[in-house]
């Protein structure tokens, strides 16, 4: 019996399966902060397109943010558009091309900020498509201003001492707005700031691109994702901060789902 | 086939139908509705989508959608509605992404807003101004190929007169000849998974796998496309202009009205002509420089408070003869040009002008 | 008399604001200052640049510089975006952390290396490794009082980092002991460069 040489490393090298680059990602070299949870939950969306044999028929439009750099990395036929307008544009794609698996990504500020008509309409319509909203409830990429989802008490450079409600409003709940549609078959809201949180969202995004291929209608996918750099907090407090600020304020789960 | 009697805005829509338009959008408003009206009844049945969309950005970014995925796409307004478009319009141009739009302008001739475009960056529409409805639905079909031909937006610019106004017409199929196919850009999901995924980005920064020229040189590349589309297309039209002391310079609607006037005179011996720029972008530089030398006088006759004017006095090569002989002109409702489209107003006008530069010492 | 400073680093290593407490150290000593700074979208990664040119009297320099006198040099990733616009002879200081490898071929160039990012996390607080390059900076070149770039630097620091304001000083004082006091001065008699 050979002995084990406990003073090197294995041959060969075990595998961390951390380290494994999926397939959809022509890169996975990325600018985003330390902290951010975009990649997170980019990588749950692409994860769940494989698992659905969707890779080779996905259209994505992204809107402006840092997540945008996600769909640059991507492997996957792509259009970026104009602030808030993804709704609108995905409407022209899935109609010319009913069997794709179309996607919009969207942050809080281009989505419920920028382009609250387009995303509501696009539900109303019953538009066959997926939209996912990345929700940091800021706008990370400008520097870190306020958004019509900043939860009330946030610190952002356009509302320093703290969001308040006589000056600044009241933050949105897009995702209840969506849920009262009627065009809109499934919505749902999720989060990646916790391993339990990553699994349930990921099947809520499964769910609403299963529904979508079924034709189902409208399907949204809210995913609340840590910015600490924006929420100035340290980074390691992330996850923790997105649970006492927007879980606190929004909740997760499925707020509609499909009648059976 | 025999004609029929068709409103301009029926006509167009059938021109758009064969010319193989399958995604048409718009938000109702006059003098617009009726071709969304059309297109929505008759779209369908040819394969095709016709959304009523809820906004006119709304309307512009779904058209840019189809237009993504290799369709032929189209949408308008009125010039109030178009307004809203100018950010989509330029990012269809800096996406070198085919479209094109239907302004189909109320009392006021939108020139400017049609030429020079309220959008971001180095961008121009290829823009024709029929003068009535059978050039109306050759100029639909041509814009067609135009905006593949060239991957850019363009725009057909009509008016109340021509959306509304029937005539007795059969609208036929033309070919303008071959084009490039779109595989390479137009997006259908078929590439992702590839390696090779497309991307369609104004920065055109591209993918790890297929890096992109980036913002500098794509809008370069983008602006060199324009010059030359200056160079290659421009048209116009001149009507008795050979030898005239006074040249009529109008687009659209009104160089009907100028051309009627300009019969009426040369039967009492003035010696009048008229030019008339087809391309209102490219604007006919070349044709107005050939067709203003030597003029006494050149007047522009144009329902607004002068525009066209600025590109007349521009390319002319002798901008003391010029004069605006036109005016800002609604009529009651606000939606329709009002009394200076006139053959009578505009004959009294030219009378006045000759008149005043014949007088000694002018 | 224009000295002008070009700065290169990416997203997130205090660049910017370096910069900004450098014209304000500048101004605060009674000279007349310009900062241009050049940045994308993003907090963190791609590039960003800043220009900062102080001068005696009224400037007349351009916002963008083609013979500057000096670099500030965070890391290696955009250095090839100022290195066109450097004089002959100009002076470099480096983040030798981050910069190991990058040849600085500008003909002629006083090259100064600091072990930057390393002094910062000696100190307990890596995201003032920008303020210990500064001081190196200001300390071989005279450009400013080391004295003057702290107290720049309690009038920059935003209302929500307070906390770290005796560590930014202290890192821009341990990085002024790095390097040798006017080595190669911006000012004086000694001064070398085009007027």
């Amino acid at each position: 019996m050979t002995t084990v040489d406990i003073h090197a490393a294995p041959e060969p090298a075990g595998r961390r399966v951390a380290s494994f680059k999926p397939d959809l990602l022509q890169s996975s070299e990325h600018d985003l902060c330390p902290g951010c949870g975009h990649p997170v939950a980019w990588r749950l969306v692409l994860d769940t397109l494989v698992e659905l044999e969707l890779s080779r028929r996905t259209i994505l439009i992204a809107g402006h943010g840092c997540y945008t750099q996600m769909m640059k990395i991507s492997d996957l036929d792509s259009l970026q558009c104009l602030h808030g307008r993804a709704p609108a544009v995905a409407t022209g794609v899935k109609r010319m091309m009913p069997d794709a698996a179309v996607l919009t990504l969207q942050g809080d500020g281009d989505m419920v900020s920028e382009g609250l008509h387009e995303v509501l309409h696009a539900a109303a319509r019953a538009e066959n498509v997926t939209a996912l909203l990345f929700n940091n409830g800021v706008f990370g990429d400008t520097g870190g201003h306020m958004t019509a989802t900043t939860v009330i008490g946030q610190r952002t450079k356009t509302s320093l001492e703290g969001r308040d409600a006589t000056t600044h409003g009241y933050p949105i709940d897009v995702a209840r707005l969506l849920a009262q549609i009627e065009g809109a078959a499934y919505v749902a809201r999720g989060a990646v700031n916790t391993p339990g949180m990553i699994s349930r969202t990921q099947r809520m995004i499964r769910r609403a691109l299963e529904l979508q291929m079924a034709g189902a209608g409208f399907t949204f996918v809210e995913v609340l994702t840590m910015c600490p750099t924006g929420w100035f907090v340290p980074t390691a407090s992330g996850p923790e901060y997105l649970e006492d600020s927007m879980m606190e304020t929004f909740g997760v789960g499925e707020l509609k789902t499909p009648p059976g | 086939m025999a004609p029929r009697l068709m409103q301009g805005s029926d006509a167009v829509a059938d021109a758009a139908i064969v010319a193989g338009c399958r995604f048409f959008t718009g938000y109702p408003m006059l003098p617009f509705t009726e071709l969304l009206e059309n297109m929505a009844k008759k779209l369908p049945a040819a394969g095709g989508v016709c959304i009523n969309a809820e906004s006119e950005i709304e309307a512009i970014n779904m058209a840019l959608g189809a237009a993504a995925t290799g369709a032929r796409a189209a949408t308008g307004s009125c010039g109030q509605g178009v307004s809203l478009m100018q950010e989509g319009i330029a990012e269809l141009a800096l996406n070198e992404l085919p479209l094109v739009v239907f302004t189909m302008a109320r009392g006021q001739q939108d020139y400017f807003q049609s030429t020079r475009g309220g959008g971001w960056g180095d961008y121009r529409t290829i823009t024709l101004a029929p003068r009535d409805i059978p050039e109306a639905v050759v100029h639909t079909q041509l814009l067609f190929h135009l905006a593949d031909l060239y991957r850019t937006p363009v725009i057909f610019y009509g008016d109340y007169v021509i959306a509304h106004t029937s005539v007795g017409i059969d609208v036929e199929e033309l070919d303008f000849g071959p084009l490039p196919s779109k595989d390479h850009w137009a997006l259908d999901g078929t590439m992702s998974g590839t390696g090779q995924a497309r991307q369609i980005w104004t920065w055109a920064r591209g993918k790890p796998n297929t890096p992109g020229p980036g913002p500098n040189q794509s809008w370069v590349t983008i602006a060199d496309k324009y010059a030359e589309i200056e160079r290659t297309e421009q048209r116009y039209e001149t009507y008795r202009a050979e030898g005239a002391e006074t040249l009529v310079v109008s687009f659209g609607t009104t160089s009907v009205f100028v051309d009627r006037v300009v019969d009426e005179l040369r039967e009492e011996g003035v010696s009048i002509g008229s030019f008339r720029p087809i391309t209102l972008w490219p604007f006919p530089t070349v044709g107005l420089a050939e067709a203003t030398r030597g003029c006494r006088r050149v007047l522009v006759y144009e329902l607004n408070a002068g525009q066209m004017v600025d590109d007349v006095r521009m390319y002319a090569e002798d901008r003391s003869v010029i004069r605006s002989i036109g005016g800002v002109s609604q009529d009651t409702s606000g939606m329709r040009q009002g009394d200076l489209l006139n053959a009578d107003e505009l004959r009294t006008r030219i009378r006045r002008a000759v008149a005043e530069s014949t007088a000694v010492g002018s | 008399m224009e000295r002008e400073v070009l700065c290169t680093g990416v997203g997130g290593q205090g660049v910017q604001i370096a910069a900004k407490t450098l014209a304000t150290a500048a101004l605060d000593e009674g000279r007349q200052v310009m900062l241009v700074p050049r940045y994308g979208g993003g907090m963190r990664g791609g590039m960003t640049n800043a220009e900062i040119t102080i001068g005696d009297q009224a400037l007349r320099a351009l916002p963008v510089a083609t013979s500057a006198w000096s670099a500030y040099v965070m890391d290696p990733s955009y250095w090839s975006t100022i290195r066109p616009n450097l004089a002959d002879g100009a002076v470099v200081v480096v983040n030798s952390s981050l910069c190991a490898g990058l040849g600085v071929d500008v003909p002629g160039a006083r090259v100064f290396e600091v072990a930057a990012s390393e002094v910062a996390s000696g100190l307990g607080s890596p995201m003032s490794a920008g303020f210990v390059l500064l001081g190196a900076f200001v300390a071989v070149t005279g450009l400013v009082g080391v004295e003057s770039a702290v107290g720049a630097m309690r009038q920059l620091v935003p209302a929500y980092r307070t906390q770290h304001l005796e560590v930014n000083a202290g890192a821009i004082r341990a990085g002024a002991a790095l390097l040798p006091a006017g080595a190669a001065p911006a000012w004086g008699p000694a001064a070398v460069g085009a007027v």
